[in-house]
């Protein structure tokens, strides 16, 4: 062996040692860190795949990938993909909201209910309810970061209060939405979150979800607040002997969440053209669903927005396909719950550094 | 008739209690061990030392069944073995005593003793009689007095080291590994360690001992193998090799001076702390700093000595603002008071904290060696929040080039440097806020010979900046050698200083263990 070959396993041998010493166990596969970066994408592109093939045809023509069909998908979770991007925030710093479904309900009464009885303006309204949203997560972060109760368990109780704040809200019932000029009507202006825009093509829904996707992209990439975030949730009493905000970036997060699930709630009433205390019921199973599948750990720490975001089309893509071959929803259900399995299955052959 | 020589010469023949030979192990395209040897007899108490990344850990979790060969030869007693899982390497006879012990906190001392094959009664019940009968026994053969009834996490960490010892024993270990068992423990705990060997030889048992510190390999090693890049460059008898071979062995070329030459210190006063108390939070069990005065002069490098449980990690987190409300007293930087409400103050200050455990507190593993460089500094780097990569990039080059940090680039997980690299990462992230006093906890633990003298030279370098410096350390050589004074810390209160040129080891270690007789009485009872 020559002098240059004993340098260079030197270097290697130093850079493998750490590994060996954890659980290096049978199973440890080699698998590429990279592959788990992308694994979201590898399975948004199968069920793509998988959802062309056992797509209906109709006139020869594949309903599933009829542009009408998608841009319907993205609209149909584009609910549950702003209150993902929102969650996303929570779980990088190892937390959790279970909440945002019902602050979606409450959004989504409240929206109707300012306009419909108080007859606000629409933009006062969005602006009320997106404050609403905010302060309810801000105090749901403060809760759990500076009194240290577990995130579950204040957000399990801030659902409790959401939705108990609806109710009495609106007296229990849904306000539907009517428009039109005067007392007593919704401006018509509102009534675009359930049109389409670029001649009749794009949904108004589908649009806020993208920009919002983007926006929350950009953060994550550009922004010294995001890595906050992610040095909090990959070690937090090294991030807090770092000088980082512990305090702060946690509210943050948590109020991002908030708001977004109040912005998920005003385009809720768009859509359904009323507001129910009832509306979002389980939506933040599936947002966490959306997140879980789009590869965040749930440890905090590791994870992407936009594998989020591949998370919940996927999950758009598969509800769409099985309801177009006219597949019972609690089938549905079966499939939805083994694919979040697969996908945390996967991750634990992630090196658990 | 046989003479009794030719009963010796028969045990000489035996084939030795343990043999591997030629172990190859590649991880991915990286090969970690290219043919290592190693041999353990009945009885011995065999030391394993390198460099951290020469092997010896792959080696020995090729030993405990935790990584497959590539290809090699394990022999116990003369007999291949094949040691495919932890369950067959248990089933041989190893026993590992991890660093991270492999215990469950929340339980009792005979719990964890029979975790997974607990006595029952004939009924099928938990049999606790005979689980306390038989954990006093196991306990009292390797010499500990502990109540087999008691948590394990009221425990110190060598009582918890002796219930790891005794529960490999009991499962007929013949061969225990011992991963760096002293790192976290008390001189008085570490010579409890070591009395216990001579039991431990007595039964046969064959020890491998991985440790970085020469002082004690010399104490209770009988042989002892080198590594080095993946091989075994040369086994010896302890008590006839003197050290300088040993840690050229190690580094493959001699260090010429552990410790640097130090210029004198400043004379300008840059810490001044008054009457600091910390208040006990209500976890309790550690020693807070009692009434604690201290200067640190510019350019000064100040030791904290004192046994485990002194409080040394407490007053340095205390003056890193980690106790937060619970401080009292005031402390003084260049002459101004500073608020030191919680970390972000102190860093905002001009205080460096490199703590104890990298691990748990210093590094973001997931993260890469850049990240965790530049997590301190990213505000500065940033404007108006939005991060500049180039500045990152530049700040973490000349980091990674300053602090000569082997990392194959930047943007590799931080977990996979040794640790006497990720050390210097923790390091790096400090210098970068440009620090006038440095707190250190430790900077050497777990770190290799190389690294160590790279450290040091980093200390002085720092010091003749005027960086004010304040090392805690439990190994008196370290704070002799680095150190301008030393004071000596005991139930959270500074009890003496010293001139550590006009002090010894034992003048350091008498005034950190006065009253100790009477502390270990009460600990026992």
């Amino acid at each position: 062996m020559n002098a240059e070959g004993t340098t260079t396993s030197e270097k290697a041998s130093e850079a493998a040692e750490p590994e060996g010493t954890e659980g290096s166990r049978r199973r440890r596969l080699i698998i590429p860190e990279r592959f788990f970066t992308f694994q979201s994408y590898v399975a948004l592109v199968l069920v793509f795949l998988a959802a062309v093939i056992f797509s209906p045809r109709r006139d020869g023509g594949i309903v599933f990938l009829d542009s009408d069909n998608l841009l319907n998908i993205v609209r149909a979770v584009s609910e549950i993909g702003i209150l993902a991007v929102g969650v996303t925030f929570v779980i990088l710093v190892a937390g959790i909201d279970l909440s945002v479904g019902a602050v979606l309900g409450l959004a989504a009464t409240g929206t109707a209910s300012l306009m419909m009885v108080n007859d606000m303006g629409m933009a006062l309204t969005v602006l009320t309810i997106l404050a609403i949203g905010l302060t309810f997560g801000a105090a749901q972060g403060y809760l759990s970061a500076r009194l240290g109760i577990q995130a579950f368990i204040v957000t399990l109780a801030g659902m409790q209060i959401a939705r108990g704040l609806a109710r009495i809200w609106s007296g229990g019932q849904g306000i539907p939405l009517a428009y039109g000029e005067g007392p007593g009507l919704a401006p018509e202006t509102f009534a675009l979150l359930n049109s389409r825009t670029f001649n009749g093509t794009v949904p108004i829904p589908a649009l806020i979800f993208a920009a919002v996707g983007a926006i929350a992209i950009v953060v994550v990439r550009k922004t010294v607040f995001a890595r906050h975030i992610y040095a909090i949730g990959g070690n937090e009493r090294a991030a807090r002997l770092s000088g980082i905000p512990v305090l702060r970036v946690k509210i943050a997060v948590f109020a991002i969440s908030g708001l977004l699930a109040a912005l998920a709630g005003i385009i809720h009433a768009g859509q359904l053209n009323q507001g129910s205390p009832n509306d979002g019921m389980t939506y933040e199973l599936d947002a966490i669903a959306a997140v879980v599948i789009g590869g965040t750990s749930l440890m905090g720490g590791v994870g992407t927005v936009s594998g989020t975001l591949a998370g919940a089309l996927l999950l758009g893509i598969l509800n769409n396909i099985l309801a177009l071959n006219n597949i019972d929803t609690n089938v549905q259900m079966l499939i939805k719950g083994g694919i979040i399995i697969a996908a945390a299955g996967v991750q634990t052959f992630r090196s658990r550094k | 008739m046989t003479s009794p020589d030719a009963v010796e010469t028969g045990a000489g023949d035996a084939p030795p209690l343990l043999r591997m030979s030629g172990i190859v192990k590649h991880f991915g395209g990286v090969r970690a061990l290219r043919g290592a040897d190693l041999t353990v007899g009945a009885g011995e108490v065999h030391a394993l030392l390198g460099e951290n990344g020469a092997g010896k850990s792959t080696l020995m979790n090729v030993l405990s069944g935790v990584v497959r060969p590539d290809n090699g030869i394990i022999e116990i007693d003369g007999v291949s073995v094949d040691l495919s899982s932890p369950a067959a390497a248990q089933h041989a006879g190893v026993g590992m005593i991890h660093q991270e012990l492999d215990l469950v906190p929340q339980a009792s001392v005979m719990e964890n003793l029979f975790l997974g094959r607990e006595p029952r009664t004939r009924l099928g019940v938990l049999d606790r009689a005979a689980m306390r009968e038989h954990a006093t026994s196991l306990l009292r053969e390797i010499g500990v007095d502990l109540a087999p009834t008691r948590s394990l996490s009221s425990l110190r960490v060598g009582e918890q080291q002796m219930v790891a010892i005794a529960k490999a024993l009991s499962l007929d270990a013949r061969i225990l590994v011992m991963d760096e068992p002293t790192s976290a423990l008390s001189d008085t705990e570490v010579e409890r360690l070591f009395a216990m060997l001579p039991r431990l030889r007595a039964r046969g048992v064959g020890v491998i001992f991985i440790s970085h510190r020469m002082d004690e390999i010399a104490v209770i090693a009988d042989r002892a193998t080198v590594m080095r890049d993946g091989c075994d460059v040369g086994s010896f008898e302890v008590a006839r090799t003197p050290p300088g071979e040993v840690i050229r062995l190690m580094v493959g070329q001699p260090i010429e001076q552990l410790f640097p030459d130090r210029e004198p210190p400043g004379s300008t006063t840059r810490l001044r702390v008054h009457d600091l108390t910390v208040t006990p939070s209500t976890e309790g069990g550690r020693s807070e700093p009692q009434g604690v005065e201290l200067t640190v002069c510019a350019g000064e490098v100040l030791g904290l000595a004192g046994l485990l449980g002194a409080g040394r990690t407490e007053l340095l987190d205390a003056l890193f603002g980690v106790a937060g409300q619970r401080m009292t007293g005031t402390v003084e930087l260049d002459g101004e008071p500073v608020r030191l409400s919680d970390p972000r103050a102190a860093i905002a200050a001009g205080i460096g904290y490199v703590p104890e455990d990298r691990r748990a507190s210093g590094l973001v593993m997931k993260e890469s060696v850049g990240a965790n460089i530049v997590l301190s500094a990213l505000p500065a780097l940033s404007r108006l929040g939005w991060r500049s990569r180039g500045n990152e990039r530049e700040a973490v080059t000349s980091s990674v080039r300053d602090l000569q940090i082997k990392t194959a680039t930047p943007d590799v997980a931080v977990g996979t440097l040794s640790g006497g690299n990720q050390q210097k990462v923790v390091f790096a992230r400090h210098l970068l806020r440009q620090p006038r006093l440095l707190l250190l906890d430790e900077p050497t633990r777990g770190v290799d010979i190389g690294a160590k003298s790279e450290i040091y030279r980093l200390l002085a370098r720092l010091a003749a900046d005027g960086v004010a410096v304040i090392v805690a350390s439990s190994e008196m050589p370290e704070l002799l050698g680095v150190c301008d004074r030393i004071a000596v810390l005991r139930g959270g209160r500074i009890v003496s200083e010293f001139e550590a040129a006009q002090t010894s080891q034992e003048d350091l270690l008498a005034a950190a263990s006065l009253e100790q007789d009477t502390t270990s009485a009460v600990e026992a009872g």
